[in-house]
């Protein structure tokens, strides 16, 4: 033979799935509920989530080149993502030297320290917000008045509506009108105003075969089964399940969180526990916990028995 | 008949069977063959002629070198020019014997008539003599003696007989090309093996995308008079043809890992080793010739071909005779895109397993560059044998953790490439674990051997 060819293991092919058309798909799907978060909050939105994928995205370019003398990794996009989440985790028009702090945390000490893309133990957008939410608890927890494009007849600034619940009692928001509540939720993070926009793209990311279903089901089951049964023993005391599934970053955090492929279980039983785990843990702090919402703290918690899931779940093996 | 398929994982690569509308065409004959003497899987067969011997097509060359073991015939007529060493398509030394080409004269008492010859011979031992004497070997990829596997160790007794006709593989239109133009023989050679094997039911297994070869497998089925055997519908999805995947999805039972499927009462035999069967039983005929596909990403259709091959011919031949090695190849494959192997020496000559010449592209056969696993589980999820692969890798890659590479069925690996063809990481998956599977399958024989030896020891005492 002349010319020489390329002689090497099966298969010879390959598909054309990579890391950056993953991430490109979690951004597609993050657009819709980006898209309406402008709408209400208007540019400040945008700059909230601008500043914080640009730090992001700075931050682990400047480790990987300055610390670890690596060649750089935010061509996967995967900083951009944890941008974008940590971006709708946070108030609109929060100080921008907060955002970078919160950078800096998710990207410099949940991601890096633990090796980049693929090691972390945490899920970095989280680590980022609770991280803020302990330090910075009053701006954390002060949400602006809407001023964008879309006015919204019952924008108020102040509590959330499970901050309304943990001061004045779960009789405060039996009026509530859950279809409005589904599409528009004012009041909270940038990023969780319409549980619509959120679902149609997680429904997305299933359909582009990115993520399982079975994670956020399985969340989204245990906080409506746990409501249930608390709401029906006491419901005065106790919120039902449709409120508690509609409110808070319940949606978010199931939808684009938990479902993180680093920080989640491979098998889908493993899933389906990992996602009761968060659900109960959630509804346990809303309900007797001395935070309003929960669902940051149930995702951390799961995150750390991941390892252990993993062992106990494997796939079904052939002929065993 | 309801479409089946298999339970655990799978992908559905591109099916680019750019060269399913070429007809089968004859390859003219070159003025020398190179006849391998490792031709099956098992022992290297050893030659009984000499250097000057006159052969004639179809005369044995060599007998098998074990029990699992096959004969091997001269392709062509000629003198024996040599004996000697030779290199394979992967450049691993092998013992060859080179003919020169003389007319093409057949050896006699075999019949080279178009005619089908449908009368099944009455004894069973009759076709696995005729069987074993013509050389057949499995002609899927594995190439293992088919006389073999027709004749298993009583208690076990062949409860269905599965002709794979699934051609799972992208790329490659042999057996759809047979299917379609000798599908009477192939039905013949299916009621051949059925017979040898005690009468179980035969399921002819197409995959769904062939609907022509399911249509003309049928029509042979009614126009011949055998009973219980069926065209078996299978929805699409790599790797089907697998041994035990085809079991799986038509028979709904697994076989376990290092056992034979046999013990769960299957036999599975590709459609053109039905062919062959055919014609060593009813034609006696060896087997000398087999079909293979030229085709690629980077070849225009008008350029690909199926062809009629005797089994011998250098592959650098077959790529003249098709046009030359198109000038975008980067990669040489004999077999399909997923289990095929690189060819090195693309002077080395034909096997009776060859089945293609596969011309990839650079931008389709290069790997990506390697990034960090993302823990996605798309490995985990393609693997048909429901492996981790990425935990198989980790592990392999740490060093000395041989028994949890064992706990996680290493071993079970089937080396289709699923894991790899998924990776969105680029991560070498199966050249991982087909080193984990190696290490894993040396200290289980160890271990038996140890065993073995021990009650030997333990027998000897008393």
């Amino acid at each position: 033979m002349a010319k020489s060819y390329i002689v090497s293991g099966n298969p010879h092919w390959h598909s054309p799935a990579s890391t950056q058309k993953i991430m490109l798909d979690v951004i597609i799907a993050l657009c819709p509920a980006v898209l309406v978060s402008f709408l209400f909050y208007g540019w400040s939105a945008i700059l909230t989530m601008a500043v914080s994928v640009a730090s992001c995205v700075l931050l682990e370019w400047a480790i990987t080149k300055y610390l670890l003398r690596k060649s750089s990794t935010i061509g996967d996009l995967s900083a951009v993502v944890t941008g974008i989440l940590l971006g709708m985790n946070l108030p609109s028009g929060i100080s921008w030297w907060i955002i970078v702090i919160g950078a800096l945390v998710a990207i410099g000490v949940a991601k890096m320290s633990f090796g980049g893309i693929g090691q972390n133990v945490f899920n970095p957008a989280i680590t980022g917000r609770v991280f803020l939410l302990i330090s910075f608890p009053a701006q954390m927890t002060t949400w602006p008045v809407p001023h964008g494009f879309i006015q919204s007849v019952d924008a108020f600034s102040g509590a959330t509506l499970l901050g309304k619940v943990k001061e004045l009692g779960a009789a405060s928001v039996a009026d509530l009108d859950y279809l409005h509540t589904f599409l528009v939720n004012i009041g909270g993070s940038a990023g969780e105003i319409s549980a619509l926009a959120l679902l149609a793209g997680w429904i997305y990311l299933c359909c582009r075969g990115v993520v399982k279903p079975w994670i956020t089901l399985s969340i989204f089951a245990t906080v409506a089964i746990v409501a249930a049964i608390f709401h029906a023993a006491d419901p005065a005391q106790f919120t039902g399940p449709l409120f508690n599934l509609l409110t808070g970053g319940v949606i978010l955090g199931a939808c684009f969180m938990a479902t993180d492929y680093v920080t989640s279980p491979m098998a889908d039983w493993g899933g389906v526990l990992y996602g009761f785990g968060i659900g109960f843990i959630v509804m346990m702090i809303r309900y007797f916990g001395s935070y309003p919402e929960g669902m940051s703290f149930a995702i951390l918690l799961m995150n750390m028995t991941v390892p252990l899931i993993n062992m106990a779940f494997h796939h079904k093996k052939y002929g065993r | 008949m309801n479409r089946k398929t298999f339970s655990i994982g799978g992908i559905h690569p591109a099916d680019s069977k750019f060269a399913a509308d070429r007809p089968i065409e004859v390859l003219p004959l070159p003025d020398k063959v190179y006849v391998s003497m490792s031709q099956c899987l098992g022992a290297p067969s050893k030659p009984i002629v000499a250097v000057g011997d006159k052969v004639l097509a179809g005369q044995v060359l060599a007998e098998p070198g074990g029990f699992i073991g096959a004969f091997v015939h001269s392709p062509v007529s000629g003198t024996v020019k040599a004996i000697g060493p030779g290199k394979d398509l992967a450049g691993n030394r092998i013992t060859q014997i080179e003919i020169d080409v003389e007319g093409d004269e057949w050896a006699p008492g075999i019949d080279l008539s178009p005619e089908l010859v449908t009368e099944l011979p009455d004894d069973r031992q009759v076709i696995l003599d005729k069987i074993k004497a013509a050389g057949v070997v499995g002609l899927g990829g594995a190439t293992f003696p088919t006389h073999v596997k027709l004749n298993p160790a009583p208690p076990a007794k062949a409860e269905a007989l599965l002709i794979n006709g699934s051609e799972c593989e992208p790329f490659l239109t042999s057996d759809y090309r047979l299917m379609l133009e000798r599908p009477s023989e192939i039905v013949v050679g299916a009621a051949l093996m059925q017979k040898a094997l005690g009468g179980p039911v035969c399921y002819i297994c197409i995959e769904d995308n062939k609907p022509k070869a399911i249509e003309s497998m049928q029509k042979a089925i009614d126009s011949l008079p055998y009973k219980d055997i069926l065209v078996q519908p299978l929805k699409k999805k790599y790797p089907q043809g697998g041994e035990k995947q085809l079991i799986d999805a038509v028979m709904h039972r697994q076989v376990k890992s290092g056992a034979l499927p046999i013990s769960e009462g299957a036999v599975v035999q590709n459609a053109t080793t039905s062919f062959a069967v055919y014609e060593a039983v009813q034609k006696n005929k060896p087997l000398v010739s087999n079909i293979m596909t030229i085709t690629g990403n980077c070849l225009p259709v008008e350029s690909q071909h199926n062809c009629l091959f005797r089994i011998g011919v250098p592959l650098s031949f077959i790529a003249e005779w098709a046009g030359g090695v198109p000038e975008k190849a980067a990669k040489i494959i004999s077999g399909g895109p997923m289990m095929g192997k690189a060819i090195a020496n693309l002077d080395a000559a034909t096997v009776k397993g060859s089945s293609s010449l596969l011309y990839l592209s650079e931008e389709v056969t290069r790997r990506r560059p390697e990034q960090q696993c993302i823990r996605c589980g798309r490995c985990s999820d393609a693997c048909p044998m429901g492996l981790e692969p990425f935990l198989l890798n980790k592990l392999y890659l740490a060093g000395g953790r041989e028994e949890e590479l064992e706990k996680n069925a290493a071993q079970d690996c089937i080396e289709c490439g699923c894991c790899l063809y998924s990776c969105p990481a680029g991560i070498p998956l199966l050249d991982n674990v087909r080193q984990a599977k190696v290490q894993v399958m040396g200290i289980i024989r160890a271990r038996a051997a140890a065993a073995k030896a021990a009650a030997e020891a333990a027998k000897n005492k008393n």
